[in-house]
């Protein structure tokens, strides 16, 4: 009989896991839960899309026919309500139960959202939002639109650079002390500043804001006993991540679904992977959750194999995000908390106009953070992929 | 056979999903975009193309590096000059 296999999420984990699935066994049953009702698409090029850089269908990675091709049951628009580890079988919005073999849960997660809901606030994780988004800059009189950004992290750089792109004035709003806040300190934040400062664009910190509107419209956003005009939002103040449906599973969840190097989860035969997965990082040497679409894109694969051949191999990446504000390039690597390193140790500075932060554990690069000193990566990716032991000084030498 | 790697770096965002799959045919420059290599060589200079000579393993590798490439940035080229991926 043939096997089984269900995968709850229809991100690029999970759609690279069923093509990995497909490749390795020709005759398994696919199924492919996908809450939004879009086929493959990439978040990455979302951005670009809403900058007109490439067209909106470039934006989809493949084709309409692809799931006929590969067999694949899709069920778009469908949400899965609960898992039962013990009989395996998951429960689906449309009233049917799907039994597996072999379950993957790549769920990820949404993004976290403010209570007020009006016209001009916008987020940028689905196409759905960015359809949202190029519908109000099309709609925005541009000679007096004011906006601004809320967040910190790399959705808020995504809205610096589209906001900057249609030269639109904007205010940004963390709700901390400096961007990046869990990875970078206030010098490397402090670069981040500066460039903002040269385009004229107001930071506004530790601020808790209020959003006001008239007949629907936001039209004013209050911090702190500042009041400005605003009409455009961008939102970006993270992710709430989909675990409800490991409710009562028996599944673990901490951080995030608690896997192994693997993948794989405490109950048989279940996996996760991608955004919601806190998965056991072997150059870290701890489990930790990672965001991003390469992490997301390679678990997928990994795991589809692992799911049809079940090796011994375990998930192995340095993985790392990169983004630019304004051209100035911000790129983390590999393990990033601070809190979690023994040491976290400068290179250059705000007067140099790059500072690398590098995350030490054990004797040993575990992460490094990098704001406009792009020439360090691949050499630090390879010395934390190397996991030799390596002092500070080394290291230093190694870049200079 | 030949094939043509090009990256626009326009489109590049740094993602280093093509360094990581195939790091003998992309690196990362100072401005974090991928430069093409040829087997982990850079003749005639740093470029964004290049005519590649490879084995039917290597170009399998080259396009699953392209197809990673979340903004779609690498376009490979059979040697008619037909694009073999994005898929148009």
């Amino acid at each position: 009989m043939s096997q089984r296999y269900v995968i709850v999420g229809g991100g690029i984990a999970g759609w690279s896991a069923a093509e990995q699935i497909r490749l390795g066994d020709p005759d398994a049953q696919i199924t492919l839960f996908s809450e939004e009702h879009h086929r493959l698409y990439s978040r990455v090029l979302l951005p670009h899309i809403i900058k007109e850089k490439v067209p909106r269908e470039r934006v989809f990675l493949k084709s309409e026919t692809w799931v006929e091709e590969q067999n694949i049951e899709w069920l778009s628009g469908v949400g899965v309500i609960s898992i039962d580890t013990k009989n395996q079988f998951v429960a689906a919005e449309n009233g049917r139960e799907y039994e597996y073999d072999k379950l993957l849960v790549v769920t990820g997660g949404n993004a976290n959202t403010r209570p007020e809901q009006l016209r001009g606030m916008m987020y940028l994780q689905t196409l759905d939002d960015a359809d949202h988004i190029m519908q109000l800059l099309k709609e925005a009189d541009s000679s007096s639109i004011q906006a601004a950004v809320l967040g910190g992290g790399f959705i808020a750089m995504e809205f610096i650079n589209i906001f900057h792109h249609f030269n639109i004035p904007q205010t940004i709003y963390l709700r901390g002390e400096r961007f990046f806040s869990r990875c970078l300190d206030e010098e490397s934040s402090a670069i981040i500043e500066s460039r903002l400062s040269d385009e004229n664009i107001p930071v506004y910190k530790n601020v808790d804001v209020e959003m006001l509107g008239e007949n629907g419209n936001l039209t004013l956003i209050r911090s702190n006993g500042n009041e400005v005009e605003t009409q455009l939002l961008g939102i970006g103040i993270g992710l709430d991540l989909n675990t409800h449906v490991l409710q009562d599973s028996g599944i673990n969840v901490d951080d995030g679904i608690h896997v192994n190097a693997r993948l794989q989860t405490n109950m048989p035969n279940v996996y996760a992977a991608g955004d919601v997965a806190s998965y056991f990082d072997i150059y870290a040497g701890r489990n930790r959750r990672v965001g991003n679409w390469m992490n997301a894109q390679m678990q997928g694969r990994f795991v589809g194999k692992q799911m049809v051949k079940g090796t011994k191999e375990e998930f192995a990446l340095v993985s790392s995000y990169a983004t630019n504000v304004l051209g100035l390039e911000i790129i983390a690597i590999g393990d990033t908390d601070c809190g979690y390193a023994d040491a976290v140790e400068s290179i250059g500075s705000k007067k140099e106009g790059g500072k690398t932060q590098l995350f030490m554990k054990d004797g040993k690069l575990i992460g490094a953070t990098l704001v406009n000193r792009n020439s360090d990566r691949a050499k630090l990716t390879n010395m934390i992929k190397s996991q030799e032991q390596k002092s500070v000084d080394e290291i230093k030498k190694e870049l200079s | 056979m030949k094939i043509t790697v090009k990256v626009d770096p326009d489109l590049c965002i740094g993602a280093a999903s093509c360094v990581t799959i195939a790091p003998d045919t992309f690196a990362l420059n100072d401005e974090n975009k991928a430069w093409v290599l040829d087997h982990g060589e850079e003749p005639g200079g740093s470029t964004y193309e290049r005519v590649l000579e490879v084995t039917e393993d290597e170009k399998d590798n080259i396009i699953l590096a392209a197809q990673s490439c979340p903004t779609l940035a690498v376009f490979i080229y059979d040697e008619s000059g037909e694009q073999i991926y994005p898929e148009m």
